[in-house]
């Protein structure tokens, strides 16, 4: 089985259709070719998804080579027009949001805001930090939370779930004198 | 004098004729008493047989489709029923039951990636994957069997041949002379393009677009734009292994 470094890639990486992205094919209104596209647009939208878990990627960029979206071996390419509509059809489902009006950058939410929320309530709780105070930083890249998933975390993804447990009243967001010291307050 | 026909001349061809007649079915009934005998002892000789190679049955799948073929020669058909003396004997027509219905799961489960046509070869491989917890071994000549006993649900499930490969059809779909060429075309690299159908057929143009657009609305086939000398290629997944692009969870 070909590999990414370590990431095992799936058969249908190996067949070529699959990097063949047919609009006309998509609105089609008979069934077998919508199953056959659904499917298509099914297993690229999980090895997305999967690839992006183990490699703790949170962006990708149109526009920059990305390793996913060609295969030497077979010589084929996504066009930019197959790139995009997968990564609509995870922005679709949730798992990934543009980032920009011209869909150039794409968040990547292989875990939803509210399962990263979820996550470092455990986290504090595991930790004893209940009533503990923290800097973002210090979650995304302190001793603490290494080997967990919050380690190396998208910036932009931790604030989002920061707020969302701020809304519900589960810790407290204070600005220090610069982005790097915006700190944390927890009362899980 | 010429004898004038009388009653008892009447009556003595009526009899003999009657005699003829039981000689006859004396005969007649011997021979089949004869006949009757002989199967019965052919039949408990079978039975005698699969008494004495039961784990061979079972476990082996040439002598199990060998004993089939005999079976076959002699008019019994150990899968007619899932009662009497060879379920009870060999438990061989829940053997049997139990593939159809997974083979009826992978088709399904795979229809999406191939259209609901797969390659005999595959489904055995996928079948075997899916049972490894059994023992028992399956074979080709199982999977044909199972097939078979499908049909009789009317559920479409039928077995075509394309050039050297079997396949296994699982959707309704009527394949002419003209796709069945294409699949037969396409075995050896797992595509086609319009030019090779038309050279390697001496198609007309049009008619080689046409059977393609059909196999590609029945999902059969799939569109491949990436070749470097740009020519359109058309895939076909029932006729390339599926674990070599596809259902691998």
């Amino acid at each position: 089985m070909q590999k990414l470094g370590d990431f095992k890639l799936p058969h249908f990486f190996n067949y070529p259709p699959y990097f063949t992205y047919s609009p006309r094919f998509f609105i089609s209104v008979l069934q077998p070719v919508r199953e056959t596209r659904e499917k298509q647009i099914q297993l690229w939208k999980e090895l997305i998804l999967d690839y992006c878990r183990t490699q703790k990627i949170f962006i990708i960029r149109l526009e920059e080579e990305f390793p996913l979206f060609s295969n030497s071996v077979i010589e084929r390419t996504l066009s930019h027009e197959a790139r995009e509509a997968f990564l609509s059809a995870l922005v679709a489902e949730g798992r990934a949001e543009w980032l920009d009006k011209g869909r150039r950058n794409c968040l990547i939410l292989w875990h939803r805001i509210q399962e990263w929320a979820d996550i470092i309530v455990n986290f504090v709780k595991d930790n004893g930090f209940e009533d503990s105070v923290m800097t973002v930083e210090e979650i995304r890249s302190g001793i603490e939370s290494r080997g967990t998933e919050l380690h190396g975390i998208d910036r932009m993804i931790l604030m989002r779930a920061l707020k969302l447990l701020e809304q519900k009243g589960k810790l407290a967001i204070f600005k220090g004198t610069s982005t790097d010291d915006e700190g944390v307050k927890f009362s899980v | 004098m010429r004898r004038r026909p009388g009653i008892g001349g009447l009556q003595t061809a009526a009899a003999a004729r009657d005699q003829y007649r039981a000689l006859g079915e004396n005969v007649a009934k011997l021979r089949t008493d004869l006949m009757k005998e002989q199967l019965a002892t052919f039949r408990s000789q079978l039975e005698e047989f699969a008494r004495k190679h039961k784990n061979d049955i079972r476990k082996n799948p040439s002598f199990r489709s060998q004993f089939h073929e005999m079976c076959a020669k002699v008019g019994v058909d150990p899968l007619a029923s899932n009662k009497g003396f060879w379920a009870e004997l060999l438990g061989i027509g829940d053997f049997y039951y139990e593939l159809g219905v997974q083979i009826v799961e992978i088709c399904l489960a795979t229809r999406p990636l191939n259209g609901g046509l797969i390659d005999l070869q595959e489904l055995c491989k996928l079948l075997r994957q899916k049972r490894k917890h059994d023992r028992e071994a399956v074979s080709e000549d199982d999977c044909l069997r199972a097939i078979s006993k499908l049909k009789t649900l009317g559920s479409g499930f039928e077995v075509i041949s394309a050039g050297k490969k079997k396949l296994v059809r699982s959707v309704p779909t009527e394949l002419n002379k003209d796709h069945n060429q294409i699949l037969e075309l396409a075995q050896a690299q797992g595509y086609v393009t319009v030019d090779e159908v038309e050279r390697r057929l001496s198609w007309t143009h049009g008619r080689a677009i046409d059977a393609l657009d059909t196999l590609l609305d029945e999902g059969l086939a799939m569109i491949d734009d990436g070749h470097r000398d740009g020519k359109r290629c058309y895939w076909f997944p029932c006729v390339s292994s599926i674990s070599s692009f596809g259902a691998d969870n």
